[in-house]
């Protein structure tokens, strides 16, 4: 789960560091303390969302709101239920290993319902061309075009003159 | 940025019976820590989910705390 939502955050572009996973039994009261001010320490070196170097800036609201609607999206999460059936069978909980699962099988699929998302919520706002559609859902014109032609077979998007809007 | 006085907005998962319970006796020894956490408490660590993250910082969260 950590590891797909690190994914995930690394593909929305903010940066996977601002999510921690620690472990603190109930009798350590000051390892606890010491990893909230860690914590504490190191998101305030990066600043407040979006204005790290590695993050998306102004498009963060909008790529947020798009990964919430991806992540409850069944495509995902089923590919996340036939994952976790895998590794449930073949017992290798490795990090490696779950690493690579999960950016073989659940990022892709997150990552396509992302960005199918997020070109609705563009298109709400009325047509808009190819070129500038892909630009702001950061992805190369190969992998825009593939999310996008069954979108148009399905009927949720046409072409017109200007480029894209909704159906 | 690092300028004084920035108090960044941490939302914190913790679990019921480990970091939950640690947060209370580091309270009740009275130790110091940052306050910038603000704490939603589950039954267990396993609970959460990618949805919960993305939400916290769609929220508005700066960064996302999971204590196990």
């Amino acid at each position: 789960m950590a590891e797909a939502a690190r994914q995930a955050l690394e593909d929305i572009g903010v940066d996977p560091g601002r999510m921690e996973l620690q472990w603190a039994s109930a009798a350590e009261g000051p390892r606890f303390v010491e990893l909230i001010t860690k914590c504490v320490d190191s998101i305030k070196e990066k600043g407040p969302l979006g204005t790290a170097s590695n993050e998306a800036g102004d498009e963060i609201q909008r790529r947020l709101e798009a990964a919430v609607k991806a992540a409850s999206a069944s495509k995902v999460r089923t590919s996340f239920g036939t994952l976790s059936k895998k590794f449930h069978k073949e017992g290798d909980y490795s990090p490696e290993a779950i690493r690579e699962a999960i950016s073989a099988k659940v990022t892709p699929a997150f990552r396509k319902e992302r960005i199918a998302q997020e070109i609705k919520m563009l298109l709400e706002k009325g047509p808009m061309s190819v070129t500038k559609l892909a630009k702001s859902v950061g992805s190369k014109k190969a992998e825009f075009e593939k999310i996008v032609a069954p979108l148009i077979k399905k009927g949720v998007l046409k072409e017109e003159k200007k480029g894209l809007a909704l159906a | 940025m690092t300028q004084e006085g920035y108090n960044p907005r941490i939302l914190g998962f913790f679990c019921h019976w480990c970091c939950y319970a640690a947060a209370d006796s580091a309270g009740v020894s009275r130790y110091q820590y940052p306050p910038n956490v603000r704490v939603i408490r589950v039954m267990c660590t396993g609970r959460i989910d990618v949805r919960f993250i993305l939400e916290a910082f769609r929220c508005g969260a700066d960064g996302v705390f999971t204590g196990g």
